[in-house]
């Protein structure tokens, strides 16, 4: 069976001659439908690179990445991504902004009024509708992507560090609802973090990468559930699998400032 | 309250005057100046001169504007484009534009369509600047998220591109109005049968200083209100932006 | 080469122009060839004819430039960094800088007569504007640190306007300096238009009643150039003179 997404042999490098930077080496990574996989690395490791690469923005310098056994040729809508910076449109209202992707698909007025009040539940947005994101916190900014991502229904999640730049507490919450919204679609998910907490609390695959240039240094995968509560965390199976990880990620990170 | 500097300015130069510090013969007391802005209001006349003017500026700074977008966007966004236009941007650049008007007299008559065009000209290039620089500085993220949410690269101009290129674009034409009223008092002080140009000139031309300093101060209150007016329109318009102070 | 490709639009442009006026579908009085035109650009410097204009625009542009210098960088200063001064004069420049001075003609010429004076005088207040404003802004972002630096090793009052605010208002006086540059020539170049009294403004005004093109394009170009050349030596001065400043990011 074709995996959803299929990576093999990917190599990227920036620019060319003397000053080209190698992002990634030899990438081979395979992500089934329905799973859930976190990336964590290092900084400048090139886990952005590897979604840009995926979301179709960028051309790789070598190897090649399916979806669904076919070759990516450039962005679309069957992939949604979620940047590590809030890339709203900020003269659209939260309205504007989550129905973007449906005015593009030429849908009608009433029928997308109605898929965007479906998505401003989802993601508890009630009442800010109207709203432009310079009036909006930089969590309330983070949901609305996500919305704005999720209202095209796309075959697969992109998510670029979609928490990174906000308070733990706002974070929380906002992982909370990503799995939530996970387990009800069952989407595939591809996200990138630096965070190994987070990356374990979402990740039914965890991927470590190494310094750069970034290649697949291990894999781990999540044996248990972890619910829908905070009850995980007291589970000693998690405490120990984020150690193990920290500790590979660790000798990435001081491999990568040595 | 920061009025309150102008108005000791206007209370000190009525001072001057009524106690004969200023001779009348030098400058016409506030009062007088104030009269004859009320009789030229009363008396309409000043209307029909205020529409001929801001229709020449009005339409140059539209043309400016009209072809200044378009431009500044399809050179962002075309090479070939940009760098074909680039020097002669760049050539038209130390131009002082009024000095263009004997040239453009002579290729269009003394009418209203070398005032046009000289304006339209002086106007075109603040225009197009602000609009490339916009255009340029758009953040790559939004081009990307627009992308993959289905836009294609014609539409990308219109949806993306240009909205983002606004808050530079709103600065750019700002510029553009008030070049647009010099270039514009410049060629009516040349030749002109009508407009504001030409009567402050034609009363300067006979002594009529009240008279004169009334349109000049009518020019210039028109002047500033515009300004306020074009900026309290773009707040409304682009609530989403948030503009300096 | 690289060089060549970029300057080719405007090749491009100038030789169609000069194969259109030369098809005599266009009258060649009206729309003379390009060639005609840099030929009478070469012959009026080569007679010496320009130069008379010329030293008139030039001088009066560069002499309202000065005054506007002299008084508008104290002033600008003052503004900065006394809150008087700045409650009274901040407003009037603000409102004052986008409307037309040029409106003043025949204001000014009344006052100080047709003749280069009353040029002086608008070219002065013109160019105020900017100097001022840009020297104001530059005063009032210093930074404190520098000036409580300053004082804790015992600088005056007075001292510290030329020690330590003249200095680090420098860039930003260079800014107000660089608009005002091309303020300058252009309204010397109107003012000559409207008013006359020589100058490449009425030399150009004057080819225009004598219908020729040349001339008046030959004075443009003229007007240009100077311009330009002004602008850029003012932009070298203030490498040479700024050379410790460095650009904010
Ligand atoms: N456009 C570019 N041109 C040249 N080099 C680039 C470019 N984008 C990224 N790089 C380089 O490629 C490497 C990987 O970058 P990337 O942004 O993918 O890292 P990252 O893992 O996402 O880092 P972070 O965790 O800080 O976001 C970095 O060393 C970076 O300097
Ligand atoms: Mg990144």
């Amino acid at each position: 069976m074709a995996s959803c997404l299929d990576l093999r042999a990917v190599v990227m490098r920036y620019g060319a001659g003397p000053g080209a930077v190698n992002a990634l080496e030899s990438i081979d990574l395979a992500v089934e439908d329905h799973e859930f996989v976190t990336i964590v690395g290092p900084s400048g490791c090139g886990k952005s690179t590897l979604l840009y690469l995926v979301g179709g923005f960028l051309r790789p310098t070598a190897g090649s990445l399916q979806l669904r056994g076919k070759e990516i040729a450039g962005p679309g809508p069957d992939r949604g991504i979620v940047f590590q910076r809030y890339s709203l449109f900020p003269w659209l209202t939260v309205r504007g902004n989550i129905g973007y992707g449906l005015d593009e698909q030429g849908m009608a007025k009433a029928e997308r009024d109605r898929i965007v009040d479906e998505y401003v539940q989802l993601v508890h947005l009630e009442g800010f509708e109207e709203r432009y994101p310079r009036e909006l916190s930089g969590g309330m900014q983070q949901r609305v992507a996500l919305a704005q991502t999720l209202a095209c229904e796309p075959d697969i999640l992109l998510m670029d560090e979609p928490f990174g730049a906000l308070d733990a507490q706002t974070r929380r919450i906002l992982q909370d609802e990503v799995r939530r919204i996970w387990r009800r679609d069952t989407k595939t998910v591809l996200f990138v973090t630096h965070d190994v907490e987070e990356a374990v609390a979402l990740g039914t695959r965890i991927v470590v990468m190494s310094a750069r240039p970034g290649r697949i240094k291990e894999m781990f995968v999540r044996g248990f559930d972890v619910g829908d509560g905070e009850e995980f965390e007291a589970d000693p199976a998690f405490a120990e699998l984020k150690l193990r990880i920290w500790r590979s990620v660790k000798e990435e990170v001081e491999a990568a400032r040595a | 309250m920061r009025i309150v500097p102008l108005l000791l300015l206007i209370c000190a130069w009525q001072a001057a005057a009524s106690f004969g510090v200023l001779p009348k013969t030098l400058l016409p007391s506030f009062f007088d100046v104030a009269a004859q802005l009320g009789a030229h209001v009363r008396s309409g006349e000043i209307f029909g001169h205020t529409a001929a003017s801001f229709a020449r500026a009005g339409a140059g700074c539209g043309i400016a504007v009209a072809a200044g977008v378009a431009l500044g966007l399809i050179m962002a966004r075309m090479r070939a484009v940009e760098r074909a236009m680039e020097p002669i941007l760049l050539m038209i650049y130390p131009v002082p534009k009024p000095a263009m008007i004997p040239l453009f007299m002579i290729w269009l008559g003394i009418g209203d369509f070398s005032k046009v065009a000289v304006i339209a000209l002086a106007c075109l290039l603040p225009v197009v600047v602000a609009t490339f620089n916009g255009a340029r500085s758009v953040d790559d993220m939004l081009i990307w998220s627009a992308r993959a949410r289905g836009t294609s690269e014609a539409r990308l101009l219109w949806r993306v591109v240009l909205p983002s290129a606004l808050p530079q674009i709103a600065a750019g034409v700002r510029t553009a109005i008030a070049i647009a009223i010099i270039v514009l008092v410049s060629s009516e002080f040349i030749s002109a049968e009508k407009g504001l140009g030409y009567l402050i000139f034609s009363y300067g031309g006979v002594g009529a200083d009240d008279a004169m300093l009334a349109i000049v101060i009518w020019l210039a209150a028109l002047g500033y209100f515009l300004d306020r007016g074009y900026l309290a329109g773009l707040r409304r318009v682009m609530r989403w932006h948030a503009f300096a102070h | 080469m690289p060089l060549l490709t970029r300057f080719l639009p405007i090749a491009v442009i100038l030789l169609l122009w000069e194969a259109v006026s030369r098809t005599g579908y266009v009258n060649p009085n009206v729309f003379p060839p390009v060639s005609e035109i840099l030929l009478r650009w070469v012959q009026i410097f080569w007679d010496g004819r320009i130069y008379p204009p010329l030293w008139d625009t030039m001088w009066r542009a560069l002499a309202g430039l000065t005054a506007a210098i002299a008084v508008g960088v104290p002033l600008g200063l003052l503004m900065g960094r006394v809150r008087a001064a700045e409650w009274f004069f901040e407003p009037l420049f603000s409102f004052g800088f986008p409307l037309p001075k040029i409106a003043l003609i025949p204001l000014y010429v009344h006052w100080f007569g047709l003749f280069s004076l009353s040029k002086v005088m608008l070219i002065f207040t013109d160019c105020l504007f900017p100097i001022v404003l840009f020297t104001y802004h530059g005063a009032r972002g210093l930074s404190s640190v520098y000036l409580w630096s300053a004082q804790s090793r015992g600088t005056g009052r007075v001292r510290m306007f030329w020690r330590v605010v003249l200095p680090l208002s420098l860039a930003s006086i260079y800014d107000g300096v660089q608009v005002a540059v091309v303020v300058a020539v252009l309204v010397a170049v109107v003012t000559e238009m409207v008013s006359g009294g020589g100058g490449l403004g009425e030399l150009m005004i004057r080819a225009y009643r004598f219908g020729d093109v040349r001339t008046a394009f030959a004075a443009l170009l003229t007007v240009s150039l100077a311009g330009y050349i002004l602008y850029k030596l003012a932009q070298w001065l203030r490498g040479r003179l700024l050379f410790w400043h460095v650009a904010e990011v």
